[in-house]
């Protein structure tokens, strides 16, 4: 955490940096003024159904402040499992100092948190890497690595691309890969490729700021994480339909 | 050339607004833009002291009620008529509650009275009066506007045109036609839109069916190897305008579509129509169907007469045409966006109430090999991606030698242009530049995107013949050379990868001194580039040079501008797209 504090402070500290020009008399104002702005952004907030009749709540989203390069990020995705009396499980949420390296890329780093949000359970620290940004042929890119107090290190790629169906329907591929670098038992994540989860969406914009959809995912453990769930009887596949909205402002 | 007798017009005047619907029209529009033209006098004549006055008040635009910032309570402001020779005296009072500014948009005048605040002069405070005053040593077809934030979006702007010293017009009759784009938004959430989602306004970007299309018709090869082109610059083809008609009204005279601006004439008249493109955003294709223009001025400085039936205007440049209406049928005055997203007409008639067909909007154009630098090959799109590379540093392009400064104008019509042999350094402009343009070349001959390939004649830039030498006949003793730079993704625009708020300094001109000023369009978009304060001759290989204040550059194109650095002083020098201005692309240049 105090890692990210001191990106932070860094990042700020850049940010506001007040710029010399070159305008007559040094009183005046500036003619054109450094510009800074942000949005938060839900790409996912969905109802999902899976294949053992679950209903969840799940969410993947983020917010920005800052100029066109350097800005702070605030990324949260996770799921509450409706009516089985559990909390809330993050899957990550993230506060990141963002830096425009490249036209399409930004290179960012932070601190985040994830886990059960129940009292009392234990919550893994850790510090993440992201190259986010767009890759040629316009995929939608973020890929993190993470560390967490234990050393484990865990990889995950995120690439989303949009068919243009008409101006204001999308059809939406989804690939998501999670992969541990180092056995994590504490957590679940053993060496290898643990998950992927192909998602096709659907989506219709009202607005540009709000679009509702609807699609489908499937997903599978894989490697030695597929052989822990079918050790403990549970199903490695799962598939889902999901229904929500993309929405930004 | 024959002027109409008093009496003529008195009589004209009385038939024509002997209605009440036309008093009516006359009403909503400016009253400069009352159209019966100069044969009516509701314009500032600028003879003594002109009063302006900014306010921001409701008014009907369009139908709906919108708050722009009037002039003397109208928007577009009111018409202001100068005299060469004479001494302008405007005093201008703001009544906002944040600082204004009005700049002469192409007008030669000291460096204090440039209108810019920040760099000519601190603007003015709410309350305040400012007092230009300034000799008038040109004449033609100007126009004024803010130069404070987004104020222009907002409607701070007006038509002002100065009279030759003899006061010939070269017409019978003339109409002065401001071309401008209204939204409803709030221009900052404008911004930010483009700002923080790409395409927000674009309606009409290609769609999987496109791409079936294509595939059907050229085969799965080309199309592929088209798409993948475009798909791995991250760039789209359908990428005209940053702001479209998804929320603009686009407005002529301050007037839609369906209020119809009319301008009257008489048959058999010779009439002079002064057009200016006062949008924030919109370059427009203008044409009168049925009618040639003969174009004799461009940017209000006289030009050979041309005749075509076409011609791309782009923002803040204006072009004065004579056009002498067959009969006495009604013309339509058509205004189209260059990304055929809307369209704004008039009517040329004999009486108010004249309407004449109004052409269908074009296909939607793409742009095409050519706007990404690449006329000569398919592949080698060079892709920026220096990480860390030095942004700022960017003056040693290995430039080829110049050329001869005078063509010789033998048969041939349109002499091309300098082959200025421009080279990028290795690592390009950085991250605020998504691409240059590896092969860039002149495209002074080309009409632009979009008219191509259309069955008239079309004005190019490479058709514009000064009237006149211009006084300063020297050979430039120096070149400068910049590149027009941007990243649409994250709504970048700057000059050589530097936005203004990161440039460590003027554009240095010496005093004196004639410069050949080169311009590279690293970008996929087309740009109005206007310097404040001198002329840019245009080396489009015609003597003498056509002269401008604005100069649109096309994607992946070059052009080489002479200066005379005459103007001592602090002067803006930017992009004239009022949103790529705010977001960097913008430069002092200090003429010392």
């Amino acid at each position: 955490m105090r890692n990210l504090k001191i990106m932070l402070v860094l990042v700020l500290v850049k940010v506001s940096t007040p710029t010399f020009a070159d305008h007559a008399e040094d009183h005046w104002l500036e003619p054109i003024k450094p510009y800074r702005t942000g949005m938060v952004l839900f790409d996912r907030l969905e109802l999902t159904r899976t294949d053992n009749n679950d209903n969840l709540i799940v969410w993947d989203m983020l917010a920005w402040y800052g100029s066109d390069t350097n800005r702070v990020y605030f990324k949260s995705e996770g799921k509450n499992q409706q009516n089985d009396g559990e909390p809330t499980e993050l899957e990550s949420t993230e506060v990141l100092a963002s830096r425009l390296i490249a036209p399409f890329w930004e290179i960012q780093g932070g601190a985040g948190l994830r886990g059960s949000l129940a009292s009392g359970s234990e919550r893994e620290n850790y510090l993440v890497f992201s190259l986010f940004g767009m890759a040629p042929y316009r995929f939608e890119m973020d890929n993190s690595i993470t560390i967490n107090e234990d050393g484990d290190v865990a990889a995950s790629v995120e690439a989303e691309y949009d068919i243009r169906l008409s101006q204001v329907t999308y059809l939406q591929p989804r690939l998501e890969v999670t992969a541990g670098l180092t056995d994590a038992e504490k957590y679940d994540r053993p060496s290898g490729f643990n998950d992927v989860r192909i998602g096709l969406r659907y989506r219709y914009e009202i607005s540009r700021e709000f679009a509702p959809y609807i699609g489908v995912y499937w997903s599978r453990a894989l490697g030695q994480k597929a052989d822990l769930i079918t050790d403990e009887g549970g199903d490695e596949f799962e598939t889902g339909v999901v229904a929500g909205v993309r929405m930004w402002f | 050339m024959v002027k109409p007798t008093k009496q003529d017009r008195r009589r004209f005047i009385k038939s024509a607004i002997g209605t009440a619907s036309a008093l009516a029209l006359a009403k909503m529009a400016p009253a400069w833009a009352y159209p019966l033209g100069r044969s009516y006098g509701e314009v500032i004549n600028g003879e003594n002291v002109v009063d302006l006055h900014i306010r921001r008040e409701n008014l009907n635009i369009a139908g709906r009620s919108g708050r722009p910032i009037t002039i003397n309570g109208s928007m577009p402001g009111p018409l202001i008529r100068l005299k060469e020779g004479q001494r302008a005296r405007l005093h201008v009072s703001n009544a906002l509650d944040e600082a204004t500014s009005i700049h002469w948009h192409g007008i030669i005048l000291p460096e204090n009275m440039d209108g810019v605040p920040g760099v000519s002069f601190p603007g003015i405070k709410p309350g305040e009066t400012f007092e230009y005053e300034y000799d008038v040593q040109q004449n033609g077809t100007y126009w004024y506007h803010s130069h404070s934030g987004l104020q222009e979006q907002l409607g701070h702007l007006g038509p002002l045109v100065i009279d030759p010293a003899d006061g010939d017009i070269g017409a019978d009759r003339e109409h002065v036609i401001i071309l401008s784009d209204w939204t409803f938004e709030d221009p900052d959430e404008v911004f930010r839109n483009l700002t923080v989602a790409e395409g927000y306004y674009n309606y009409q970007q290609r769609t999987l069916s496109d791409t079936l299309n294509d595939i059907n018709q050229q085969g799965l090869a080309k199309t592929w190897q088209e798409r993948s082109m475009w798909n791995r610059m991250r760039m789209s083809a359908r990428d005209l305008l940053d702001v479209t008609g998804s929320t603009y009204t686009y407005l002529m005279n301050g007037r839609d579509n369906s209020s119809n601006w009319s301008a009257l004439y008489k048959p058999g008249e010779k009439i002079r129509l002064r057009i200016i493109n006062g949008s924030a955003m919109s370059f427009f294709d203008f044409r009168i169907p049925g009618l040639e223009m003969t174009v004799v001025s461009a940017d209000g400085q006289p030009i050979e007469p041309v005749t075509i039936d076409e011609f791309r205007i782009g923002v803040a440049e204006t072009y004065d045409v004579i056009v002498t209406p067959k009969g006495d049928r009604p013309y339509t005055l058509f205004a189209e966006s260059m990304d055929r997203s809307g369209y704004v007409r008039g009517t040329l008639a004999t009486e108010l109430g004249q309407e004449a067909a109004i052409p269908e909007l074009r296909t939607i154009p793409e742009r095409g090999m050519a706007a990404m630098g690449m006329s000569h090959e398919m592949d080698g799109m060079d892709m920026s991606s220096s990480d860390g590379a030095d942004p700022g540093n960017d003056t040693n392009h290995d430039m080829h030698e110049g050329h001869a400064g005078n063509m010789d104008m033998g048969e041939q019509q349109r002499p091309s242009a300098p082959d200025l042999g421009i080279e990028h350094a290795p690592g390009g402009h950085g991250p605020g530049a998504a691409m240059i343009a590896r092969n860039p070349v002149s495209r002074l001959n080309e009409p632009g995107v979009g008219l191509e390939d259309v069955d008239h004649r079309v004005l190019v830039y490479g058709d514009l013949i000064g009237a006149h030498p211009w006084p300063d006949e020297r050979q430039p003793e120096r070149e400068i050379e910049l590149h027009l730079t941007g990243n649409m993704e994250k709504y970048m625009w700057s000059f050589d990868g530097v936005k203004y708020t990161e440039v460590d300094g003027p554009v240095e001109f010496n005093h004196g001194e004639r410069l050949r000023l080169i311009m590279v369009n690293d970008t996929m978009m087309d740009h109005p580039i206007h310097l404040h304060g001198m002329w840019m001759e245009l080396e489009n290989g015609q003597y003498p040079r056509p002269r401008k204040h604005t100069i649109s550059l096309k994607p992946s194109e070059v052009v080489s501008l002479q200066i005379s650095a005459d103007a001592p002083g602090s002067w803006a020098f930017h992009c004239h797209l009022i949103y790529h201005m705010k977001a960097g692309m913008f430069r002092v240049v200090r003429v010392s």
